[in-house]
């Protein structure tokens, strides 16, 4: 079945999508304090030189994500 | 509610987002007046300063961690629910200030709104109101003021813009505390919430619903709660189908539904944000190749300029010592008395002293790369590298601290959320070479490996210390990843960091950081290491019943017997005495030990007396190799001439029995492996216990890095010889 959302994952370098909720409920309290809401859009800029993380930007702010953390942000197509 | 005692120092709490600017204001308000009531033996944890209003008046100035919520995911951070949800709490603050960045105010303000809704007094600070003006960034205060009725001021911790009207708003709010009112809250609880509420100010009187639901979202943890009260609380969560962490989503994006458009109506802002510099420098720094390329080079430099620079100051200070200590002989004349002075007393004082050149340099270059921003960069791109390793990107700031000292090292672990990850942090950072380490490792190298060239350039005197630094990093990460297969949690673990803008370092800030670790320092360890030296020098002075008198007559007559002249009779009868103290009987019941290592009595003795600080080793050699009476006391000359001499005694040494010498390669090597792996500071000990909360983790550290030190030096030993 086509999925009916992307991640961060998923994004290409300067790519950016709106977010649609966040899967994990733990994590979705910390990003959301964060300031990374429902229907904000988030631009991915590079991921780390190890791999595994993810460095993206919400509204002019930068945010370090690991891979795990990155997935459970759903995005819009 | 609250109690007002009118003989108190009224106290202010400073809280905020990370990155807001807190630490820059709390520095600005207190100056040096602070405290940080951070070390072994006090059990606060929280930064604590003296503030001064226009009026002379005075109140105590609370720095909390910064957070975002009062939902925490960090031990740092639930620090400011702990204290905001108990009025008894000996911090619980009678004002506070609440610092929010103004370039960022949308997403600054969640805090705030749940410390209104607990109807704590307090009052906005908009900081960094120096960059909202060059951005264009237009602030509407009148308007803030009206729609969050609480006092509202913009200012610049950097500039220092508007302090002082802060200082006499917070002194106002003091004398006539706003809140409000009892039945006005930011966020409208659900129904499911206000039952719960209602549940527990029925069982536990909490009246403030607010507060009541955050007993319940943290009973588990909050400290002040009783058991049955912990009980009580369950069974209401329970009954009531209570869902912590969907409530606090719930919860806080319907606190941003009704703050955002409050920012929105009172600030006008560019409608995009433009690329800036630390876009253009993040490229580089945090490049996939250039990254960690620079990061290593970084730390390389750091090295280098420690090595090349503190060897000046720390000649001035052992000079200096030295020239106390003779001064001190010369007024007082011999005796016990003079002695203890010099070589308890003022020995102990040098070996502290010494080491702060090092450790400042250190913590300086530290605090620029926190300041500057680069820290959170390193964070990012190591957070994948630490985690194989059982620990987090933000564990490898408690690793670089490490070199310099341990004890701030382990306190700056705080901020990783994961139990284990941070606990793995604090058992392993003391593996990383301290700067303690250096002159052991110094002398020893010194005596064992040749002064040649390997391969035509690098020296080998280099190559084995720089080893000795690897040896550090490399037992740090294997036995983190040992505990980490040996430790199972299901915790959560995050990486979740703001990534803040590069600015240029704040110097204010930057020594205050400086002079906190150095405090941190002398305070901590230096104490122990006065003590130690002070009990070493009783212990090698003193014996039991007449031993020392008896030892004395018969070198005395020994040494006419071998017809020594008056300076070698001296040796002689001091190292005779040294042997009867109960120092060198302790080195010698516990030769058979270490003998397999390819230690002698008085490497023992120097062992024993490292055990609860590690530099006290070549303090205690040169005593031991009886360095005193032939030019001059140790402090007295170059510190290189006076290694120097130290070295050919040590070279000449012999076991007793074998009539091998004892500092053989094979001896300096196993030496040295053991003093990089074994556990030689007592105030180590002392804070680990103070963050793992109690003595189990730190015993185990204790007696793994010994037992590891002990085979890593008898394997070592048996390759060499
Ligand atoms: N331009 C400008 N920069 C500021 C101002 N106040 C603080 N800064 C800078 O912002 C950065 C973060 O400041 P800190 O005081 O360390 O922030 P904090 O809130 O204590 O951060 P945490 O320690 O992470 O909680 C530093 O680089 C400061 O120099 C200000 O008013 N204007």
């Amino acid at each position: 079945m086509q999925r009916r959302y992307r991640t961060i994952p998923d994004l290409k370098i300067n790519e950016s999508a709106c977010t649609i909720s966040i899967s994990d409920a733990a994590l979705a309290c910390k990003l959301t304090a964060m300031g990374v809401l429902p229907g904000t859009r988030i631009e991915m800029v590079r991921t780390s030189p190890f791999g595994n993380a993810y460095y993206i930007k919400v509204d002019g702010v930068r945010i370090a994500l690991r891979e795990e953390e990155a997935a459970s942000i759903l995005l819009e197509i | 509610m609250m109690q007002q005692e009118e003989d108190r120092t009224p106290r202010v709490a400073l809280v905020g987002n990370p990155n807001s600017g807190k630490s820059t204001v709390f520095n600005l308000l207190t100056g040096l007046r602070q405290q940080t009531g951070n070390f072994p033996g006090v059990t606060v944890e929280i930064k604590k300063g003296r503030m001064r209003f226009p009026s002379g008046k005075e109140a105590t100035l609370i720095d909390f961690p910064g957070t975002y919520s009062l939902y925490p995911t960090s031990s740092d951070e639930k620090l400011v629910a702990a204290v905001m949800c108990d009025p008894q709490n000996p911090f619980f603050p009678d004002a506070l200030i609440y610092i929010a960045d103004v370039t960022h105010l949308e997403r600054h303000l969640l805090l705030l709104t749940q410390l209104l809704d607990l109807h704590l007094p307090v009052i906005l600070a908009l900081n960094m109101s120096d960059t909202a003006l060059e951005m264009g960034i237009k602030v509407n205060t009148a308007k803030l003021i009206e729609r969050l009725g609480i006092p509202v001021i913009s200012i610049s911790g950097r500039k220092e813009d508007n302090i002082q009207k802060l200082l006499s708003e917070v002194e106002k709010t003091l004398k006539n505390p706003i809140r409000t009112a009892e039945n006005v809250f930011f966020y409208k609880l659900s129904d499911g919430e206000k039952q719960i509420a209602d549940a527990v100010r029925h069982n536990l009187g909490i009246d403030n619903p607010y507060r009541a639901l955050l007993l319940v979202h943290h009973r588990d943890w909050l400290p002040f709660l009783q058991p049955q009260q912990r009980e009580i609380l369950g069974t209401i969560a329970e009954t009531k189908d209570f869902q912590s962490l969907r409530a606090q989503v719930d919860e806080t994006l319907d606190r941003f539904d009704r703050f955002v458009p409050i920012v929105r109506d009172a600030i006008q802002q560019p409608p995009v944000f433009p690329s800036t510099a630390t876009d253009r420098i993040d490229a580089v720094l945090t490049h996939r190749w250039w990254g960690p390329f620079i990061f290593v080079a970084v730390m390389l430099l750091i090295f280098q300029a420690i090595f090349d620079w503190s060897g000046y100051p720390m000649d001035a200070i052992e000079n200096g010592f030295g020239i106390l200590s003779d001064g001190v002989q010369s007024t007082l004349g011999e005796g016990w008395f003079t002695e203890l002075l010099t070589d308890g007393i003022l020995a102990g004082l040098s070996g502290i002293l010494v080491f702060v050149p090092q450790i400042a340099l250190l913590f300086l270059l530290i605090a620029i790369l926190e300041e500057v921003g680069y820290m959170a960069r390193v964070v990012f791109m190591f957070d994948k590298t630490m985690r194989r390793f059982g620990m987090n990107g933000r564990s490898v700031i408690s690793l670089i601290s490490g070199s310099a000292c341990a004890v701030p090292a382990i306190m700056s672990s705080r901020t990783i959320g994961n139990w284990q990850e941070r606990l793995i942090t604090v058992m392993v950072t003391p593996f990383i070479s301290c700067s303690a380490r250096i002159p052991v490792y110094l002398v020893l190298i010194g005596l064992a490996v040749p002064a040649v060239k390997v391969a035509g350039i690098l020296s080998a005197q280099t190559l084995v210390f720089g080893s000795m630094y690897a040896l550090g990093v490399v037992a740090a990460l294997l036995s983190g990843w040992a505990m980490k297969k040996w430790l199972r949690t299901r915790e959560p673990s995050f990486l979740a960091i703001e990534l803040p803008e590069y600015r240029m370092p704040h110097w204010k800030n930057v020594w205050l950081s400086v002079w906190e670790k150095v405090v941190a320092f002398v305070s901590g360890a230096g104490k122990i290491i006065l003590v130690v030296s002070i009990v070493l020098w009783a212990l090698s002075r003193y014996g039991p019943g007449d031993s020392i008198a008896l030892a004395t007559e018969q070198a005395h007559t020994e040494a006419i017997a071998m017809r020594l002249d008056s300076n070698q009779t001296e040796d002689f009868v001091q190292q005779r005495r040294l042997e009867a103290s109960f120092a060198g009987k302790m080195g010698k019941s516990f030769e058979p030990l270490i003998r397999p290592l390819g230690y002698d009595w008085k490497i023992g003795i120097a062992l024993l007396t490292s055990f609860a600080a590690r530099e006290v080793f070549t303090g205690t050699l040169a005593v031991l190799y009886n360095m005193g009476s032939e030019e001059g006391d140790i402090n007295n000359r170059d510190e290189n001439e006076a290694k120097a001499t130290l070295r050919s005694k040590m070279k000449t040494e012999t076991f007793s029995d074998t009539g091998k010498p004892v500092y053989s390669l094979a001896t300096a090597m196993s030496l040295l492996v053991f003093y990089a792996l074994a556990m030689q500071c007592f105030s180590t000990l002392a804070v680990v216990r103070r963050e793992t909360g109690g003595w189990k983790w730190a015993a185990l550290q204790f007696f793994a890095m010994s037992l590891l030190a002990y085979f890593g030096a008898w394997a070592v030993y048996e390759i060499f010889s």
